[in-house]
């Protein structure tokens, strides 16, 4: 066992877990935050992501002892810090993923919005290439992603004051490519 | 819960909305009405329905729009549970050994595992395997690192035994038998084969080829599992990732020794189904035998690996196609000899022809047995794997006698509404200026543009067993209950949005309790059923509250029952609508309790609430690059009619959903096993591989709104079951490479590439 200092949401956690859990593990089985789903346990689906100092990071290959003094933000975090921050609600993400529609079951929208948290951060105006490219580590076996793509296209139009395309009209040109996602 | 074996094409009913409708009896009531402060005698004539009706599309204010799921919120903050995310004092956590081998003698010594701390059972539960994947033991620990350490602990010996994972393998003279009657099921035998024969001789263009599709996973992202809160004592809870909140109830009962009045069901939140999750299944079973012998709540999930052995799939398939097309397009004859391959199940085949005409036909299907777990519904079962071959005969038929791909589906497809649907498509993803309708396109040794199509058919309605209630308080607050669960289709947001619409609210001024099984009964979710059992149910509750509330109002209104209207948040009298009540001041005027209103599915009421039988036409644009064998789809056009909709948006999502789900099984999907070894060699996303978002093409999602009909349909399941079929179309349209066996890997283009003279 070891005693970690974690930084989970803006909050300073100390919690006892086994020297090799992952974040993953500890999240769910110490901290109770189930927000960060387990699909697969080896960074195949993307379900687990969390931000690590802003970065999407996957949760179930990442050592929970690697994360200490480092700002880890999971599904939950990002409503209060959006509030924190001055916004009010939940995080434009959010909203726009609840306002598209994206989402049938749920299971793979937590990381999913994570993703493109992460991805608005460092790029606030994507292409919907860059969209379809920062979320390509993210699997949804349900909405066929049209309408997650949408969503965040229309949490960028919503920052960058423009109206978004409407549903459909949009030829991507987007080639698969493996994310840059290893902690 | 059965299957929804289908047996062949569903009959699609006319779609003339007058063909349904019924002559409108009306009556007149004769009231008093305020014309500048003086009662004069009026008569207002007032519909006489003997039930609950949808009413004139125009006038609905919830129903038909794109409303947002209820459920948005909680999910997108993440804070919907789901089983895997249930956790109970002093909860235990299983693990499953699952046999890595397709039939072994299994030895397995416990002992060291359970001497380990933390670890709290250690159970052999097979010492004989019938199918690779197949639980052996389970154990159970503290924590799932307990769990895993328990695991690795046991001591087991395998003795493999013959077997026969592949249709080589069960076929070859000498096969171990897998199934006690050999390898092979009773063929299914339909038509006359030597007047097909004929019939195909005599055609001018004739075709031989054989088709196949693999197995597929229904890949669920939560996987399958069960958390069983049993300590002991008179009552336990079941938290299930189901289709079908009250089938474990028994299930869960028998196994402990309860009754089934001591076990309660919860579906808070599930991850997805297609199929797969429809009773308690083994893991649930093991996990009832763990949680009876430590009296301890017991979380069982499977690990994905186990998902992909042990949890179902779609069943492959392999059909040998004999046709014949007259000159005009019309097919003369068909021959088909179907082979379906699912495990130690019987798997699944849509009689063929499927949706077409095809003159004389003959059809044999017929089940091959192998050592490898039994396939389950999945999304429409035996429609896909019945449309990949049809839809490709078609296409090369067509182009021997040079016919337009379009006008030779017309040619075969009795139902009107497909070609117009057809039509729709077609002109949507641009077949009209497209140079290659009649011929494919050139192997040109660079990129080539090709179009395809594909047709698909459903039932979609509902049946008995459906309950409701709908309670009004005191304060205005509406709430709807219902055992139902929600699969993530929206049918939480469907029963808000009917009892919404029902009182003129909107749809955040009613909650829905579902997802447990102390709500009223409800039937499981499968075969696109779902919508056709519960709207009529709820519909039927809704309009006996708001007879009920009306009836109440009416003194109150000074007016009669059936002038009671309920709109934009009001309550009045037709007679005098701008005396209206607010909302909350009419329910202020009930007794304390509220109103409490009870509905269910009748055969007749819902009769004129509910259809079935539904239509689809999907169309893919590819790009083939002749050189490397690449296939990417640009762009994928679908229709779907499903009578009255509910929320638009919900139906455009599993449209899109379907698309999408084909377009993988179009390109990636493909369960691969070792024959020689016996191992599942893909058994994770890593190696199994899933359309991911940068493999979404343009995506157009109609809705069929010529479909006038007043009756709500399910649509889940035909939006799956063309668009493989249309994409291999499309592959072969552009570059002339014609691939019969999914999925359409670039080994396999360059192939069919090398075999064009």
């Amino acid at each position: 066992m070891r005693v970690l200092h974690l930084l989970i949401n803006g909050d300073r956690v100390t919690v006892a877990a086994p020297e090799h859990w992952t974040l993953l593990e500890v999240l769910r089985y110490e901290l109770g935050l189930t927000g960060s789903k387990q699909g697969c346990d080896k960074g195949d689906c993307g379900a687990c992501t969390v931000l690590v100092d802003g970065k999407p990071v996957l949760a179930c290959l990442t050592l929970a002892a690697l994360c200490e003094e480092r700002a880890v933000t999971t599904i939950e975090g990002l409503l209060p810090a959006h509030v924190k921050s001055g916004g009010s609600g939940p995080d434009p993400v959010q909203a726009a993923f609840d306002e598209c529609g994206a989402l049938q079951c749920g299971f793979c929208q937590p990381g999913m919005m994570l993703s493109a948290r992460a991805l608005l951060d460092r790029n606030a105006c994507p292409t919907r290439t860059e969209i379809q490219d920062a979320l390509a580590g993210n699997l949804c076996r349900c909405t066929g992603y049209t309408q997650i793509v949408e969503a965040v296209e229309l949490a960028v139009a919503k920052h960058c004051g423009v109206a978004p395309r409407r549903p459909g009209s949009a030829r991507p040109r987007g080639r698969s490519r493996p994310p840059p996602r290893r902690a | 819960m059965s299957t929804n074996e289908p047996t062949g094409a569903p009959l699609a009913p006319n779609q003339d909305p007058k063909a349904q409708e019924k002559p409108r009896k009306t009556r007149k009531i004769k009231t008093t009405k305020d014309v500048n402060g003086v009662p004069q005698e009026i008569e207002i004539e007032v519909e006489d329905v003997d039930g609950p009706r949808w009413g004139e599309r125009k006038d609905l204010k919830v129903l038909n729009t794109e409303l947002r799921r209820v459920d948005g919120p909680v999910k997108v903050t993440g804070r919907a549970r789901y089983t895997h995310d249930v956790r109970l004092p002093g909860m235990v956590y299983a693990r499953l050994l699952c046999c890595p081998y397709p039939s072994a003698e299994v030895t397995i010594d416990v002992q060291d595992a359970l001497k380990l701390p933390g670890v709290e059972a250690a159970i052999v539960l097979e010492t004989k395997t019938r199918f690779l994947g197949q639980p052996i033991a389970v154990v159970a620990g503290r924590t799932s690192d307990h769990a895993d350490d328990a695991l690795r602990a046991l001591k087991v010996t395998y003795k493999p035994l013959p077997w026969a994972v592949d249709r080589a393998q069960a076929l070859a003279e000498g096969a171990p038998n897998v199934r006690k009657n050999g390898n092979k099921g009773k063929p299914g035998q339909n038509g006359d084969r030597a007047e097909a024969e004929a019939a195909i001789a005599a055609a001018p263009a004739k075709l031989e080829a054989t088709y196949s599709v693999p197995v597929q996973h229904h890949a669920s992202l939560e996987t399958h599992g069960v958390v069983i809160d049993y300590r002991g004592g008179e009552e336990a809870t079941v938290y299930i990732s189901t289709q079908w909140t009250f089938a474990a109830v028994g299930q869960v009962a028998e196994l402990l020794g309860l009754k089934a009045n001591q076990v309660t069901a919860i579906v808070e939140h599930m991850g997805g189904g297609f199929g797969s999750k429809f009773d308690l299944g083994s893991e649930g079973a093991v996990a009832c035998r763990v949680a009876k012998e430590l009296k301890k709540p017991v979380h069982l999930m499977l690990r994905r690996p186990d998902e992909f052995v042990m949890a179902g799939n779609r069943s492959g398939n392999r059909v040998t196609y004999k046709a014949g097309m007259n000159a005009d397009g019309t097919l003369a004859g068909l021959v088909a000899n179907a082979e379906k391959f699912g495990g130690l199940g019987d798997g699944s085949m849509a009689r063929p022809p499927y949706v077409y005409s095809a003159g004389k036909t003959y059809s044999e299907v017929v089940a091959v047995y192998t050592n490898t777990d039994s396939n389950r519904a999945m999304r429409a079962p035996g429609h896909p794997q019945a449309s990949f071959g049809m839809e490709a005969v078609l296409d090369e038929l067509a182009y021997q006698l040079g016919l337009d791909l379009l006008e030779v589906r017309k040619a075969n497809l009795k139902d009107k509404v497909w070609h117009r649907q057809l039509e729709r498509v077609a002109k949507e993803i641009g077949w009209f200026e497209h140079p290659h309708r009649t011929k494919p396109g050139p192997n040109s040794g660079g990129k080539e543009l090709g179009i395809g199509f594909g047709i698909s058919t459903w039932g979609g309605g509902g049946s008995g067993g459906t309950e409701c209630d709908v309670q009004l308080a005191k304060d205005g607050s509406v709430t709807v209950s219902v055992g139902t669960q929600d699969l993530g289709t929206g049918s939480r947001t469907l029963v808000t949005a009917i009892v919404a619409e029902e009182f003129g609210l909107q749809l955040g001024d009613v909650v829905a309790r579902i997802g447990n099984s102390r709500l009223p009964s409800a039937t499981g979710s499968g075969g696109s059923t779902t919508t056709g059992s519960l709207s009529p149910a709820v519909k039927d509750a809704a309009w006996n509250a708001r007879n009920a509330f009306a009836e109440h109002l009416a003194p109150i209104l000074k007016t009669e029952a059936a002038l009671v209207r309920f709109a934009g948040g009001k309550v009045f009298s037709q007679a005098n609508p701008n005396a209206a009540m607010t909302w909350k001041q009419a329910c202020a005027t009930l007794r304390d309790a509220g109103l409490n209103a009870h509905g269910k599915w009748d055969k007749d009421r819902a009769a004129a609430l509910m259809g079935n039988g539904v239509h689809g036409a999907q169309a893919a644009k590819v790009e083939v690059d002749t050189l490397t064998g690449r296939v990417r789809v640009l762009e994928m056009v679908g229709i779907q009619d499903c009578g009255l909709p509910i929320n638009r948006t919900a139906v455009r999502s599993q449209l899109n959903g379907g698309m999408v789900q084909s377009l993988s099984y179009a390109l990636f999907e493909e369960r691969v096993i070792d024959p020689v070894l016996g191992l599942a060699l893909n058994a994770n996303f890593e190696d199994y591989k899933l359309a991911g978002p940068s493999e979404i093409p343009k995506m157009t999602s109609i809705i069929d709104d010529d479909d006038q009909r007043s009756a709500t349909i399910g649509m889940a399941e035909p939006a799956i079951v063309p668009g493989h079929s249309a994409i291999a179309n499309a592959v072969h349209n552009a570059c002339g490479a014609r691939v019969r066996d999914l999925p359409l890997t670039p080994d396999k283009v360059l192939a069919a590439l090398g075999r064009i003279a």
